[in-house]
């Protein structure tokens, strides 16, 4: 790149960064909303060793906010060696997964919607980012999830045009068989694990 | 209240393409379909028995996204493929499909048994010079390339006669092309628009008519027509809030047996009588045109009859100031008909109007399939409706209403449906005049549905 758009971003101290492990409120207000899906009772042990250990494969653990975060933080940004999440272009208040038909409540569909900060509001790869979580999101999560990857409001000077481009999915089918930017995000995904 | 279609799973395609398959074109008399998929091949289905036919490969580089067979052939197929490798490719392959299954298919045999393996592999052995021959006659032969867009081909679509062929790309331009037929697989480029403001996701033939229908990431769907030897926009609709991803005409009354908007809540007599008005006004409007966008709505749009127009041109007269700027002679206005129910959570990626039923489809990212269906509002429901309203002037338009008559969650799983197209039934189980809608998705599976009322 010839010339950095952001040559002095803000830096958070990963330490400071939402973790699985970190006794923070977002924790508690995890386990609040799981409750229902974690034993209450102490495990029965007898059908747990009887039931087929195959069962247990095929169930999905289930997918928070945090796995969503800990899936696209650890992104580069294409200019800088620091992550998304250092940068705060991604953030865990920003993420959020609803049902994508409320009106059916046995549809398996989830919507992961994903707001993308840019470091500087005329940042002309904001596209890149948003395609690079985007392209993240695909390759790890299953099928059943929508993605919903937006330039946060009011953060950008272009983010309707962004935020439409990211959402044609015959325009991110397109990307991923380009290969010059196929290769930008590889290399943006290399700090991924 | 309503009466319901039900939406009865009748067969997959099999096998299936291991990569996303983007759309299913139906041949237009044998019971064929192709199917693209990401995997750069198309693969040819029999809508008999659901297998598998052939896989052309080797003619594009990327994604396969779009196909159309030419009309009006007899003898051979011919069938148009757009590439995200920004090339249009033109492949033709005698008629000789599905005489090896034993299932007639109205076309002339000639009692030669074509083993029912028929990919694209070289033949093993048997290189006798008859064999080879027949061989070949088994194959689709790669005819052209067409290369002119810069980017992405979406769409591609052949006018009725067959004569014109286009194609539009991401590079904002739709191309007309001639097929001069001349047994030299020339095709000529007859005109390129780039009025759209954003892709060209679409384009889609007036069933008779040399009009041509575009949908566009720029929102808005576009007519043209030619006039005077030139290619030129006669309408632009704006109305979509969103990328409008599909386009497709209602059928004309002349190619059909459907009688207009479904009428059970109307008496006979009176039902006569809207059909006639019915008829009048299409006869007049022309057929109207579908599209689907990413604003998760299906709209209906209609050609105001071109005498309203004038009445329009002559009341502006009558103000006493003449218009210089009159709309030229190709002009055309377009209005919006109809909103269909809400039926999609997500973009809207197909939509197929029925040229037997009426019955209009549509898919969806949200992995839906929703019918809807057209019916008369009898004049008791129509004064129900605007009792209050003055001078209800019936018998001026025609009311009618659409309504949700069917819709099948998690068509394909979880997976995103990113086509449907009606199709002539050919299966065993079939009595004639049935038809099948056929769905594809993106895990590459492609499915075969029954609607029956």
């Amino acid at each position: 790149m010839a010339e950095m758009q952001n040559s002095n971003p803000t830096i958070l101290n990963a330490a400071d960064l939402p973790t699985r492990l970190q006794p923070t409120t977002r924790k508690s207000e995890y386990v609040g909303i799981f409750t229902s899906a974690l034993p209450l009772a102490p495990v029965d042990f007898e059908s747990a060793l009887s039931s087929d250990s195959e069962d247990d494969n095929l169930l999905e653990e289930p997918i928070d906010e945090q796995e969503i975060y800990d899936l696209i933080s650890s992104i580069s940004d294409p200019e800088h060696p620091i992550s998304l999440g250092e940068l705060a272009v991604v953030s865990l208040p920003d993420i959020a997964i609803k049902p994508t038909l409320p009106d059916v409540p046995d549809s398996p569909l989830q919507t992961v919607t994903v707001l993308i900060t840019p470091t500087i509001t005329h940042c002309s790869l904001a596209t890149v980012i948003g395609l690079g979580v985007r392209v993240r999101l695909e390759q790890s999560l299953p099928s059943r999830f929508r993605m919903d990857v937006r330039i946060k409001e009011g953060t950008h000077s272009t983010g309707d045009e962004v935020n439409k481009q990211l959402a044609d999915k015959e325009r991110v089918a397109a990307a991923l068989e380009n290969g010059a930017l196929m290769g930008v995000i590889a290399k943006m995904m290399e700090t991924c694990h | 209240m309503s009466p319901k279609v039900t939406i009865t799973h009748l067969s997959d395609l099999t096998p299936p393409s291991q990569e996303r398959t983007w759309l299913t074109a139906p041949h237009p008399t044998l019971p064929i379909v192709a199917t693209c998929s990401s995997d750069k091949t198309i693969r040819v289905y029999s809508l008999t028995n659901f297998t598998l036919l052939s896989t052309i490969t080797g003619g594009h580089k990327r994604s396969v996204r779009t196909a159309a067979w030419k009309p009006n052939m007899a003898g051979e197929s011919v069938l148009a493929t757009g590439s995200f490798d920004a090339t249009v490719g033109i492949w033709r392959r005698w008629d000789s499909y599905g005489q090896e299954d034993g299932v007639g298919l109205g076309m002339n045999s000639d009692d030669k048994q074509i083993p029912t393996d028929t990919l694209t592999e070289a033949p093993n052995g048997t290189d006798t010079d008859t064999a080879g021959r027949e061989e070949d006659e088994e194959e689709w032969r790669f005819a052209v390339l067409l290369d002119g867009h810069d980017s992405e081909v979406k769409s591609v679509s052949w006018s009725a006669s067959g004569m014109l062929l286009a194609t539009c790309s991401r590079d904002k331009s739709i191309w007309i092309w001639e097929d001069l037929d001349d047994g030299d697989n020339n095709f000529e480029t007859v005109a390129v628009m780039q009025e759209h403001g954003g892709d060209v996701k679409c384009v889609s033939w007036h069933p008779s008519e040399e009009c041509l229908a575009s949908g566009s990431y720029d929102d808005t769907i576009r007519l043209w027509r030619e006039d005077l030897d030139d290619w030129g926009q006669v309408a632009c609709i704006k109305g979509h809030e969103g990328t409008v991803w599909f386009l497709d005409w209602e059928g004309e009354e002349a190619e059909e047996k459907w009688n207009g908007p479904n009428s059970e809540s109307v008496s006979e007599s009176e039902l006569s009588a809207l059909q006639t008005q019915w008829r009048s006004q299409r006869a007049l409007s022309g057929p109207r045109l579908l599209s689907c966008s990413d604003d998760r709505t299906v709209r209906v749009w209609r050609r105001l009859p071109k005498e309203s127009q004038q009445t329009g041109a002559l009341s502006s007269a009558a103000t006493g100031i003449p218009s210089i700027i009159r709309p030229t002679g190709t002009d055309e206005v377009w209005e919006e008909d109809a909103v269909l129910p809400h039926a999609h959570e997500l973009p809207v990626y197909a939509v197929a109007w029925s040229k037997r039923t009426g019955l209009v489809a549509s898919t969806s990212a949200d992995g839906r399939i929703a019918i809807y269906e057209e019916r008369f509002v009898t004049l008791e429901q129509e004064q129900q409706a605007d009792s209050d309203a003055m001078n209800t002037t019936s018998g001026d338009v025609l009311q009618t209403e659409w309504v949700l008559v069917g819709v099948q969650d998690g068509a394909h799983g979880i997976y995103e449906i990113n086509h449907v197209a009606w199709a002539k039934r050919a299966d065993r189980g079939s009595g004639g005049e049935e038809e099948v809608l056929v769905s594809t998705a993106d895990d590459g599976s492609v499915k075969v549905w029954t609607v029956t009322r």
